[in-house]
């Protein structure tokens, strides 16, 4: 409870209007599985907090305030807890933000491999975590030549090799990142 | 003289009704966190129970305005309260509502430290405001692409503190909004409830045609005036103000009321 006084007394940093309008949506900073295109999901959700009681593995948190018109939208930090695509927010979802599909369908964005950091690529050592932890093994990341490859086609963009990932590099990114690229899709009215 | 005052108990009903309905939002997260049961989730702005979803009328309708979707589990959860609204009125908000519960407790506490049972509103303001607080409210979300009640909307806000401190053992920083309106609770009973609701002005838009009205019978009343000081919307039940869109139908006037002289009846 010592972070009740803190909240309450918290002085909100000065935020530029650009922070209040822009998406929380970056690298490794993802909505849950099923999410409609960024453009309406702000409009569309609610903020009701299902996803985030239902989610068993705590991977869904809410954004406050500070995060201006999406305070209280739901985001996925990839690298602390990505998501494990057990499909329990999008069932629970009532307004049709988070879309009923399935979980091979799921398109939370993109895992993209940093070919400067990632020790396998640099033949420093041979790791396959990202390989290893993928729940699409030799689909979403495949080995060629022992050096992990991602295939477009299959990556849900879950975050579990993120999160695997034994790398940090200095600015704080994994050797494998999440890019929300299906985020910025435009909706079809 | 032989009082014949029948005994009521509204608003111990009311005060039941409202803690249960306070320990539901309160205990769902503890439940959901610690043991994994999902069975009531989430709170106001949209509450799960077992396959019965409740969406709350506001936040669906602009849920539908920002996004011209229509998704049909949205509109089906927005049913039930709204028939609720259609024939009983503004009773979400007299008798479930946490800001109500929260500043009907203060009233009781309030009331074991000062003889005077009702307190006076200090700032009164023309109760049409609430409309204007509702138009407001959906032209902005209009005009912003955003819905805004969504996460200021109190009885929400509560709700998602809550599960905040059990979850991820902090608080948000909008719960701040929480406080200011228990603060003006203070100069004027209710005074975000009368005029700055946009949830309940729409329930009140809904509920004009109520069924369930307090009706005042002219013959028992001798003017006493006691359920115009009772009522913590500062309406004038003796003056029929009971039939009103703004009562939300709480049944403090029919409490308090010596004579029998106002009651709620089922309008056909």
């Amino acid at each position: 409870m010592k972070s009740l006084g803190s909240a309450i007394l918290l002085v909100p940093q000065a935020a530029s209007a650009g922070d209040l309008i822009d998406s929380p949506v970056k690298t490794n900073r993802l909505r849950p599985p099923g999410a409609v295109p960024e453009e309406i999901f702000t409009g569309k959700c609610i903020r009701c907090g299902r996803c985030v009681e239902v989610c068993p593995y705590k991977s869904i948190v809410p954004q406050d305030i500070k995060a201006g018109i999406h305070a209280g939208t739901p985001l996925i930090f990839a690298e602390k807890i990505p998501c494990y695509l057990c499909m329990k927010c999008v069932q629970v979802c009532p307004t049709g933000t988070l879309l009923k599909i399935g979980m091979e369908e799921v398109r939370m964005g993109l895992a993209v491999i940093n070919r400067h950091t990632c020790v396998t690529w640099r033949e420093e050592t041979l790791c396959r975590t990202c390989y290893n932890v993928c729940p699409f093994k030799e689909k979403a990341i495949h080995l060629d030549r022992l050096r992990p490859v991602v295939d477009e086609k299959y990556c849900t963009g879950c975050g579990m090799c993120t999160h695997g990932c034994p790398i940090t590099d200095k600015m704080g990114s994994k050797a494998i990142n999440i890019e929300p690229l299906f985020a910025s899709k435009s909706v079809q009215w | 003289m032989v009082n014949h005052r029948k005994k009521r108990n509204l608003g111990k009903w009311r005060l039941l009704i409202q803690t249960g309905a306070f320990l539901v939002i309160l205990l769902a997260p503890f439940l959901n966190h610690y043991f994994q049961i999902d069975f009531i989730q989430g709170w106001y702005q949209s509450l799960g129970i077992g396959k019965l979803w409740f969406v709350s009328p506001l936040e669906g309708l602009e849920s539908i305005l920002v996004s011209k979707i229509i998704y049909l589990p949205l509109l089906i959860g927005m049913i039930i309260p709204i028939l609720v609204a259609l024939f009983l009125g503004r009773i979400f908000c007299g008798w479930i509502c946490p800001i109500n519960y929260f500043c009907d407790l203060s009233d009781r506490f309030g009331r074991l430290f000062t003889r005077r049972r009702f307190r006076r509103d200090r700032l009164v303001l023309s109760r049409k405001l609430l409309w204007y607080a509702l138009m407001g409210e959906i032209l902005l979300t209009l005009i912003l692409g955003a819905p805004i009640f969504v996460f200021i909307s109190p009885p929400g806000l509560i709700g998602r503190e809550i599960m905040m401190a059990v979850f991820f053992h902090t608080f948000a920083l909008e719960g701040v909004v929480i406080l200011g309106v228990l603060a003006v609770n203070l100069v004027t009973r209710r005074f975000y409830c009368r005029y700055m609701c946009p949830l309940g002005a729409l329930l009140a838009f809904i509920g004009n045609c109520r069924k369930l009205r307090v009706v005042q019978d002219q013959t028992a009343c001798n003017e006493c005036g006691l359920c115009d000081r009772t009522c913590p919307l500062g309406l004038n039940p003796s003056l029929g103000e009971g039939m009103s869109a703004y009562c939300w139908n709480c049944g403090e006037c029919v409490d308090n009321c010596a004579h029998d002289a106002i009651s709620f009846k089922w309008r056909r």
